[in-house]
């Protein structure tokens, strides 16, 4: 066949590869690009434009700035006592997180998983704290902890335990773990339906099954039900890790971050430092710090979930 | 075809003859405050009385209620980070509005001082305490003063009166502990609360000379006036003579004790007469003292707080204009009820309904001196660090002399850290 001139057997792949043109292989980029304008303008570009700050020494309103490379992160990890306290006490929170609210979550949905009157209401009550905003819960439950007129106290001295009321949020020592119950209350519900969600996916029959093997609740729980949710660990305990080292809210509405700079976490002095300290640079370094901490947690999460 | 072309013309021609030439000429001055909903009530009247007479300048009221000092700089910050700032600002005197003049954000307005004779409004020392590096960059709003505010019924059942030295203070608190009601009262989870009677310590231990310089940080924490000091905060907590476990407890929720009769006092400024008011509370219950400080001259806290102009300002002649309105002597005699506690001399407020505010007119139009606050004389980094420090002293964490120390150390590695 002469260069240029198609046969009638090549016809039909013409005619396609024409199609595709005419229809448009650009038209789901098209469909892509109204969200991939925001994604890129109102998260990327911020994203990398607080890398490129934390490289440098601003207060975030002069229009100079001081480049200091690395500065900025040693600081974060050798020199800033609050920083290294507020690191521990995200470390703390996070071993917290990954024990009590996903194992009161699970013991909720264990609770739950069956259909007797009741259980709707249940999952409810136990989920709506998860609804509420958390500076809306903050605020209830430091009322709730006022040392003077606060409903724990209070209820303490009623049931004669009224030694052990005392300052809860004041005190150097119980000021984290009682700010860490708050959180436990509003975090539970999520857990539980995640689980619960999870038990519905085992299959029954692997219960009448060891049934009939003679296996007692507690067998079945350990080598079915465990073993059957591990998808759901994964999520469960990713998602713990994650919200607990981005906590904020309560500890900027509860604590201040006191006494004493104690309850400090990396959010919160992330906070101070950007925009009441004005050292913006330093703030975007512990952002960072923040941010690759929950990716080494976040990126295998998500691509087992694309896996899925 | 003709015909329609020519009704359109006509008609956009007939419109644009319509349109009121003010609306080209007319400046809006973009005004910035921390004014909430009881205050907007009371400033409605002066923003629109400013427009009826300056009919070429429109006056929007953008506001961040409610936060104090804790969040609306932080807002104040956005906006000139952004590059689109209100035009006028309230602000806090002292090291609050330091980091927006360092940056170059406030623009300094001795230029207006003169135009304007802005100097002959105020007493000197509230326009000294806003000059910054030998500028003025503030014009007076209010002249806050702080005394210890105390219940007067429960001073009358003991038979106490105002204290005249700082023995007198301490057998005040002696006796009431006797009683079972606590001496004062404090909400410490921002710091500033507390900090005020720790304050009121370094004044009368370290005396006005020391105490400025250690305001200015050209002397040492680490000195014996300072641990007497903390000593005498860790004596007050250890004495029981303030309402326990506070560190926490927010400075509005810390005046509860006292509206319940169970503690006497609480330091407050000026602006405690409209909190009474608001919290329904009985004024002729409630009076003040100033500090008893054991030093010639005797000082009392008090603090200016400002309207600042910013550098961004297209409309800084318009600011400047509307500052001096909203300062001057007949406009706040005209609206009473938007500017209590106002630095402008000579407007005294009606002392049949706001006589607390009436003694203080007097005492801040005196010539008494003042001294200033920590969390004004510092950074706000600073200042956490200070109060770091003081919840420690307050917790058994730090003994008076470590206590000393410690800050002084610290001091001096922020120093390090963060030249001028």
């Amino acid at each position: 066949m002469a260069r240029g001139l198609v046969t009638e057997a090549e016809l039909p792949a013409v005619r396609a590869k024409t199609s595709r043109w005419q229809h448009g292989w650009f038209v789901p980029y098209l469909f892509l690009a109204p969200a991939l304008f925001f994604y890129v303008g109102f998260l990327v570009y911020p994203m990398l434009s607080s890398l490129w700050i934390s490289f440098f020494d601003w207060d975030g309103l002069s229009p100079t700035k001081t480049f200091v490379g690395l500065d900025n992160y040693l600081k974060l990890f050798f020199n800033d006592e609050v920083a290294r306290r507020a690191l521990w006490n995200n470390v703390l929170w996070t071993i917290a997180s990954l024990i009590v609210p996903t194992g009161l979550g699970l013991s909720f949905a264990l609770a739950l998983n069956r259909n007797v009157p009741g259980t709707t209401a249940f999952r409810a009550v136990f989920y709506s704290p998860a609804v509420l905003p958390l500076v809306a819960v903050g605020l209830i439950w430091s009322w709730m902890y006022n040392p003077q007129f606060g409903a724990v106290n209070v209820f303490l001295k009623e049931i004669g335990l009224g030694a052990i009321a005392r300052g809860w949020l004041s005190d150097f020592n119980t000021a984290l773990p009682a700010a860490f119950l708050t959180s436990v209350w509003a975090n539970a519900g999520l857990p539980m339906v995640l689980y619960l969600a999870g038990l519905q996916s085992i299959n029954r029959e692997f219960y009448d099954a060891a049934k009939i093997d003679g296996a007692g609740p507690l067998q079945a729980f350990r080598h079915i039900t465990l073993p059957g949710l591990s998808e759901t660990h994964v999520i469960v305990l990713s998602l713990a890790v994650i919200q607990a080292f981005k906590v904020f809210d309560l500890i900027y509405v509860m604590t201040y971050g006191g006494p004493g700079q104690s309850t400090q976490v990396l959010g919160t002095w992330m906070y101070f430092q950007s925009f009441q300290y004005y050292h913006a640079g330093y703030g975007a370094a512990i952002a960072w710090v923040i941010a690759a901490i929950v990716l080494v947690i976040a990126v295998p999460y998500i691509r087992r979930m694309s896996r899925s | 075809m003709r015909k329609t072309l020519a009704i359109c013309s006509l008609a956009i021609a007939a419109a644009i003859a319509a349109a009121p030439a003010e609306a080209v000429d007319k400046t809006t001055l973009r005004f910035f405050t921390i004014f909430d909903a009881p205050a907007m009530e009371s400033w409605q009247p002066v923003i629109d009385a400013f427009k009826a007479a300056n009919p070429d300048i429109d006056v929007k009221v953008e506001t961040v209620a409610g936060s104090g000092a804790a969040v609306y700089p932080d807002v104040l910050r956005t906006s000139m980070a952004s590059g689109d700032p209100a035009d006028l600002f309230f602000m806090w005197g002292g090291e609050i509005a330091g980091p927006f003049i360092r940056a170059g954000q406030v623009r300094p307005v001795d230029d207006y001082y003169g135009r304007y004779k802005w100097k002959d409004r105020f007493a000197s020392w509230i326009v000294a305490r806003l000059q910054k590096d030998g500028k003025a960059y503030g014009v007076p709003y209010h002249a806050r003063g702080m005394a210890f505010w105390y219940r007067k019924d429960i001073f009358d059942k003991y038979g106490l009166s105002d204290p005249k030295s700082y023995a007198d203070l301490e057998a005040i608190c002696t006796k009431l502990k006797g009683a079972n009601i606590y001496c004062a009262t404090f909400g410490g989870k921002f710091g500033w609360h507390p900090m005020r009677l720790l304050d009121y310590f370094f004044e009368t231990k370290c005396g006005p000379e020391v105490h400025d310089k250690i305001f200015s940080l050209t002397a040492s924490f680490d000195q014996q006036c300072v641990v007497d000091a903390y000593a005498l905060l860790k004596k007050w907590v250890d004495e029981k003579w303030l309402v326990p476990d506070f560190l926490n407890v927010s400075p509005d929720d810390s005046r509860m004790p006292m509206y319940q009769g169970n503690a006497a006092m609480i330091i407050e400024g000026g602006w405690m007469e409209d909190v009474l008011k608001a919290n329904d509370q009985d004024l002729k219950l409630y009076d003040f003292f100033l500090p008893p400080t054991d030093h010639q001259p005797q000082r009392y806290p008090a603090f200016p707080e400002q309207w600042m102009i910013t550098a961004a300002s297209k409309h800084p002649d318009q600011a400047a204009k509307f500052i001096d309105f909203i300062t001057a002597k007949d406009t706040q005699v005209k609206y009473p009820a938007a500017f209590s506690g106002t630095a402008t001399a000579d407007v005294k407020p009606d002392c049949a309904t706001s006589p607390h505010d009436c003694k203080w007119a007097e005492i801040l139009s005196s010539d008494r001196q003042t001294y200033g606050l920590s969390d004004q004389a510092y950074t706000k980094e600073l200042a956490d660090i200070f109060f770091e420090i003081q919840d420690g002293v307050i917790a058994g964490k730090y003994a008076p002399a470590d206590a000393a120390k410690t800050m002084q150390a610290k001091a001096e590695a922020w120093k390090a850290a963060n030249p001028r």
